[in-house]
C-alpha cells in the first residue's frame, strides 16, 4: 500500500513543482498579498478627514479646534462658507465638518455656547465613533472652560472628583490593525489554496481522462485521495511557514506568543480536512469551471462567517449559529487563540474538536461519494 | 467583419447554455452573497460582553457598574472573584473588557478626589478594541460630566459657571445610520469586482487547455474579434447580475436611493465591461484554469476589499494606501455607487471617475489584445 501510494505522491509532486507560474502565485499569495492587505484600513477612526468652518474667528474656537488633532482627526481644509462645506463633504474629501457659529465666543461666555458638526453617514460605524470622539473632545474643553473659571493650578486637579479610566489594551497596545490583518490574510489563503489546489489537481485527471487510467490501476481509491491531498499539505505547510516568520513576524513584527508546535500540528489536520473538501466537490464537478465556482459558493460565506471580517459580535443570532458548521470559525479562532494570545490547549480544546469532527466528516463523505461515482 | 465576431459570441453563448451549473451559479452566488450581507451582517458592534472586579462594593462602585451595565452597547456578564479569574475570562474571550475599580473608589469621590478605575480591553480583533474603548470613553466621560456638576452646584458656584458646550449631531446622506445603506451598495461594487473578474478568467485559458484555441488560431478571425466575441456573452451575464443586486437592494434591503437610476446604471455597465476586461487579461496571460483563477481572485478580492473605500474612506489612507486605492477600479465605482445611492448626486460630480474607469477599460483591453498572439511561441 504505501510503495504505491508513494509514487503517487512523488507524482503529484513532480507535477505541481513543474507548473512555475502556479508555484508563482502561490509563493505571492503567502508573501505579497498578505504584505498589501496588512497595509489597509479598516474602520476605526483614524485621520478620519475633517473639514473646518470657523465662522466666530476668536480665542475660544482657535482652542476648541485645536484640540481636533491626530491621531483621529486629519483637518484637510479650512472652508471659508458652507457651500465649500458641502463641495468637500460631497466629493468625500472630507467624511466631517466642524462648524463654529459667530457668536461662539459670546455664547460661551454667557453659558450658552454651542457648535456643529456634520457626519458623512455613509459608512455607519465609523461616522458614529466619529462623532462620539468630537463629544468627549467638547467633554475635555469644557473642563478646560470650567478650571479657568474655577481658577484651579494643575496641581489641583487632584482635589476635583474625577474618574480617570486608565485604559489597557491586551495583545495589542497600540491596536494596531496590520497584526490583525496580517494573520487574518494568512489564515485565509491557508484555507483558499487547500481547498483550490486540491480540487484542481482531481478535476485535472477527470478533464483529462488520466482518472481512468488511475482507477484500472492496483491504486485504491482511499490511496487515491491520500496521494492527492498530501502534497497540498505538504506545500501549504512550508508556505505559511515563509509568511509567518518573514511577513506577519519579520516585516509587520507580529508578536507570536504561542506554541508553533501546537499550531501546526492542528494546521495540519485542518488543511487536511479543508482539502478533503475540495475533493469532495470534485468528484461531483464536471468541469474546472464548475469545480471553482462551487468552491467560491461555499468558501466566500465561510470566510466571511469565520468572524475575521467583522466579530462575532456583529453577526445576527442565526448567523452565529450558521458559522458553526463552518470549519473556518474554529480555524480562525484556534489562530489567534494560539498565535496571538499565547493560549494552551486548555482553550483552544474546543476549537480543535471542531476541526476534527468536521473534518473526519468530509473525509469520510468525499471518499463514500467518490467510491458511488466510480461505480 | 462584425460576423465573425457575432459568430463567437454565438459559439460562447452556447457554450454557456449548455452548462447550467456553472451559468446557474454566476447567478446564485451574489444572491446568496447579498442575502447573506443584508441580512446577517452589520457594523454596528453592540453586546459586548463586559465584567468588573469590584473590590470596593460600595454604592459608588455599584453606581458606576449600572452606568456602563445600562447601556446597549454592553452586556453584563459578572462581577469576578480576583484578578486570576479576570485573566482567565480575557484569555477565554468570556469578557472583552474588564473593568477594575479600586477599594477606595467611593471614598475618594466622596472626599472630593480623582480616583482612577483600570480598564482591560481584549486587543485580539482590533476594530472591536477601537470600539469597546470609544463606548469606554463615553460612558466615563457622561459620570465625570455629572461628578462635575454635582462638585460645582456644592461649591455654590452658579449654574453658568458649568455650562456645557452643547454639539449638535447631524448625519447626512444616511441620516438613520443604517448599517445596511452602507454595506448593500458596497457589496455591489465588491460583487460587480470579483465576479466578472472570474467569469471572464476562464473564458479563453480554458480552451488553450482544452487544445479549441488552435481552432480559433488557424481562422481568419482577427485579435480583437476573439476579444469582443468572448467579452460580449460575460459582459451581458455580469450586467444582469448588476440588474439582480440593485433590484434586492432597493425592494428587499430597501436601501436609500436619492440618485439617478440611468447614471448607476451606465455606470455599472462600464464597470462591467472594465472588470470582465480584468479577468480576460489574465485569462490570455495563463496558461492553466487554475493559476488563471488565483491570479484573478488575487489581484481583485483583497484590493478591492481593503481599499475601495468600502469600510474607511480613501482620504484617511496614508500616501501608499491611497495609491493602492487609485490602482483599483472599485474605488472609482465606489464613489459613483454612494454618491448615487445616498448623495443623490448628478453626472456632474462624477464624470473623473467615469473617465478613469474608461481609461481603465481601455488599458485593460488594448493589454489584451496585446498579449493575445495567434502565433505559438
Amino acid at each position: 500500500m504505501w510503495r504505491r501510494m508513494v509514487a503517487m505522491i512523488r507524482k503529484e509532486f513532480q507535477q505541481l513543482l513543474h507548473d512555475w507560474p502556479i508555484l508563482f502565485i502561490l509563493m505571492w499569495a503567502f508573501s505579497g498579498a498578505i504584505y498589501v492587505a496588512g497595509h489597509a484600513v479598516r474602520i476605526e477612526v483614524n485621520n478620519y478627514p475633517t473639514v473646518i468652518l470657523d465662522l466666530s474667528r476668536s480665542v475660544q474656537s482657535r482652542e476648541l479646534v485645536s484640540l481636533i488633532r491626530a491621531p483621529y482627526f486629519k483637518i484637510v481644509a479650512y472652508a471659508r462658507n458652507d457651500d465649500e462645506v458641502v463641495q468637500f463633504l460631497d466629493t468625500g474629501k472630507a467624511s466631517l465638518a466642524v462648524v463654529i457659529p459667530p457668536d461662539f465666543e459670546r455664547r460661551v461666555a454667557a453659558g450658552s455656547g454651542r457648535f456643529q458638526i456634520i457626519s458623512d453617514g455613509t459608512i455607519s460605524q465609523t461616522s458614529i465613533m466619529a462623532t462620539s470622539y468630537i463629544a468627549r473632545i467638547a467633554g475635555v474643553y469644557n473642563f478646560q472652560l470650567l478650571t479657568q473659571r474655577l481658577g484651579v493650578t494643575p496641581r489641583d486637579l487632584a482635589n476635583i472628583p474625577q474618574v480617570d479610566a486608565r485604559i489597557r489594551v491586551e495583545y495589542n497596545p497600540n491596536v494596531d490593525n496590520v497584526w490583525f490583518i496580517s494573520l487574518l490574510e494568512m489564515l485565509n489563503m491557508i484555507t483558499m489554496v487547500s481547498m483550490l489546489l486540491t480540487a484542481a489537481a482531481m478535476v485535472r485527471e477527470k478533464v483529462y481522462g488520466t482518472l481512468e487510467q488511475l482507477l484500472v490501476s492496483p491504486l485504491r481509491p482511499i490511496e487515491l485521495f491520500m496521494a492527492k491531498i498530501i502534497p497540498t499539505v505538504v506545500i501549504i505547510m512550508l508556505l505559511s511557514l515563509v509568511s509567518l516568520f518573514v511577513i506577519v513576524q519579520g516585516v509587520f513584527h507580529t508578536p507570536i506568543r504561542g506554541s508553533l508546535l501546537l499550531f501546526y500540528s492542528v494546521m495540519a489536520i485542518y488543511v487536511f480536512s479543508v482539502s478533503s473538501f475540495g475533493l469532495l466537490v470534485a468528484v461531483f464537478a464536471r468541469n474546472l469551471a464548475q469545480a471553482m465556482m462551487t468552491l467560491f459558493l461555499i468558501l466566500m460565506p465561510m470566510m466571511f462567517l469565520s468572524g475575521a471580517f467583522t466579530p462575532q459580535e456583529s453577526m445576527a443570532p442565526w448567523m452565529q449559529y450558521a458559522s458553526l458548521i463552518s470549519p473556518m470559525r474554529y480555524f480562525m479562532d484556534f489562530g489567534y487563540q494560539v498565535l496571538f494570545k499565547g493560549n494552551g490547549v486548555a482553550y483552544v480544546w474546543h476549537d480543535v474538536l471542531g476541526i476534527l469532527v468536521l473534518g473526519t466528516l468530509m473525509f469520510g463523505l468525499s471518499v463514500w461519494r467518490f467510491r458511488i461515482e466510480l461505480k | 467583419m462584425l460576423d465573425r465576431s457575432r459568430a463567437i459570441i454565438r459559439k460562447e453563448t452556447r457554450e454557456l447554455l449548455r452548462d447550467p451549473v456553472y451559468l446557474g451559479m454566476a447567478f446564485v452566488i451574489p444572491v446568496v452573497l447579498m442575502l447573506l450581507f443584508g441580512y446577517g451582517l452589520s457594523m454596528d458592534v453592540k453586546h459586548l460582553p463586559i465584567a468588573f472586579v469590584d473590590h470596593e462594593r460600595s454604592p459608588h462602585s455599584r453606581d458606576y457598574i449600572d452606568s456602563f451595565v445600562n447601556s446597549d452597547y454592553f452586556d453584563f456578564i459578572g462581577v469576578l472573584e480576583g484578578p486570576a479569574q479576570a485573566e482567565h475570562w480575557m484569555r477565554s474571550g468570556r469578557a472583552r473588557v474588564i473593568i477594575d475599580i479600586p477599594p477606595d473608589f467611593g471614598r475618594k469621590l466622596t472626599s472630593n478626589k480623582a480616583t482612577t478605575v483600570g480598564v482591560t480591553v481584549d486587543g485580539s480583533f482590533p476594530t472591536r478594541a477601537g470600539v469597546i474603548i470609544a463606548y469606554v470613553t463615553i460612558i466615563n466621560a457622561q459620570t465625570n460630566e455629572r461628578l462635575l456638576s454635582r462638585y460645582v452646584s456644592r461649591l455654590g458656584g452658579s449654574a453658568q459657571l458649568f455650562a456645557p458646550i452643547q454639539v449638535n449631531t447631524s448625519f447626512w446622506y444616511n441620516p438613520t445610520l443604517e448599517s445596511n445603506n452602507m454595506i448593500v451598495p458596497g457589496m455591489l461594487v465588491l460583487i460587480l469586482m470579483l465576479f466578472p473578474a472570474i467569469l471572464g478568467a476562464l473564458v479563453v485559458v480554458r480552451e488553450k487547455e482544452s487544445g479549441t484555441i488552435f481552432n480559433l488560431y488557424a481562422s481568419p478571425v482577427h485579435r480583437w474579434e476573439i476579444i469582443l466575441g468572448k467579452a460580449v456573452p460575460y459582459i451581458t451575464v455580469a450586467f444582469l447580475d448588476y440588474l439582480i443586486i440593485f433590484a434586492m437592494s432597493i425592494l428587499l434591503f430597501q436601501v436609500r436611493f436619492t440618485g439617478s437610476f440611468w447614471v448607476l446604471t451606465s455606470a455599472a455597465l462600464l464597470y462591467s465591461i472594465c472588470t470582465i476586461g480584468v479577468g480576460l487579461l489574465f485569462s490570455i496571460i495563463m496558461r492553466t484554469q487554475l493559476s488563471a483563477m488565483l491570479v484573478t481572485f488575487l489581484a481583485t478580492m483583497t484590493p478591492a476589499f481593503n481599499y475601495s473605500g468600502f469600510l474607511s474612506p480613501v482620504s484617511s489612507m496614508d500616501a501608499q494606501g491611497q495609491f493602492i486605492a487609485h490602482l483599483i477600479p472599485a474605488t472609482y465605482f465606489m464613489e459613483v455607487v454612494r454618491g448615487v445611492y445616498l448623495k443623490g448626486l448628478g453626472l456632474g460630480f462624477f464624470w473623473p471617475n467615469l473617465l478613469a474607469l474608461t481609461t481603465y477599460t481601455l488599458v485593460v483591453y488594448s493589454l489584451a489584445w496585446l498579449f493575445l498572439n495567434k502565433r505559438i511561441r
